[in-house]
């Protein structure tokens, strides 16, 4: 039995916690407090130390998944989880610029320093009006999937896609 | 309204009259700092945040080991202390006080000083 540790992260709103609820075997554990940011503009509450869900894959396998806090203040947070993970989730919400920025600074800690498989997870794009944002430009060759958080199937694949990398 | 000077003030006099209190900072339970007195080199956001997180995962540990409501959180290290308490349910304190200072006073003082903050952030 072997225990996979995923670490689900991206800027604020991307679909970070609402990823995990929708695929956890289990009762998410999370840190969600109201929100008195412009982060209140986006959604009434933000987690403010981690989420945490468990998945049990087929065979006896289970996966952890933990996710981070959005905001840049919590980026020690990020730091403490994503260095013990074996791959990583970056979530993306597709209609904003800053969301695609602070994906590519992950994605630059991954490469860089922790050398573990990840993905992008394209959040959103169903609101997208007038065409994809430039995702080429700001993520490179970075693997890149769309994926609806609230929709178990494309959560399970989105996830199968990352452990494929394994 | 929430009257900011009267935090800081508050918060001033908590930190120079308390014995061994060597600094303080109330943060909103989502991280933002609303009033702080912190020693030199602590950053104030990033202090901010940490408390925030701090507090809701013993407060969520708290609740899942069934430990009931939790008074504090105590991090005892070698320098001395940091605690975090919650203040009313808007705000989140953090007082760092040396490794000399007596608990059983540390925590009166606290309580005191929540009770204090409570009102002024409500």
């Amino acid at each position: 039995m072997k225990i996979l540790r995923v670490v689900v992260t991206g800027g604020v709103g991307a679909g970070k916690t609402t990823f995990i609820r929708t695929i956890s075997d289990t009762d998410v554990i999370d840190t969600d407090k109201r929100a008195t940011d412009e982060t209140a503009n986006l959604k009434p509450q933000t987690t403010v130390a981690m989420d945490f869900g468990t998945l049990l894959l087929p065979g006896k396998d289970s996966l952890h998944l933990y996710g981070t806090p959005g905001q840049a203040r919590f980026e020690f947070m990020r730091d403490i989880l994503i260095k013990k993970a074996q791959a990583c989730v970056v979530l993306a919400n597709a209609t904003r610029e800053v969301d695609l920025l602070y994906a590519r600074s992950v994605i630059e800690l991954i490469e860089g320093q922790l050398q573990i498989p990840y993905l992008v997870g394209l959040t959103h794009t169903d609101l997208l009006s007038g065409g994809l944002l430039d995702v080429s430009a700001a993520l490179g060759e970075a693997p890149i999937t769309n994926v609806n958080v609230t929709d178990k199937t494309s959560v399970k694949m989105a996830l199968t896609k990352l452990l494929e990398q394994l | 309204m929430i009257n900011i000077s009267m935090l800081q003030s508050e918060l001033q006099n908590f930190v120079s009259g308390a014995s061994d209190v060597q600094g303080a900072a109330l943060v909103s339970p989502d991280g933002l700092a609303l009033a702080s007195v912190l020693p030199g080199p602590m950053d104030e956001e990033r202090t901010a945040a940490m408390s925030a997180s701090m507090l809701s995962l013993g407060e969520r540990i708290g609740r899942e080991l069934s430990r009931g409501s939790v008074e504090r959180i105590v991090v005892e290290g070698e320098k001395g202390y940091g605690v975090l308490v919650s203040c009313g349910s808007d705000a989140v304190l953090l007082v760092l006080a040396s490794s000399g200072a007596k608990q059983g006073i540390l925590f009166l003082e606290i309580k005191r000083i929540v009770g204090k903050l409570t009102p002024l952030v409500g």
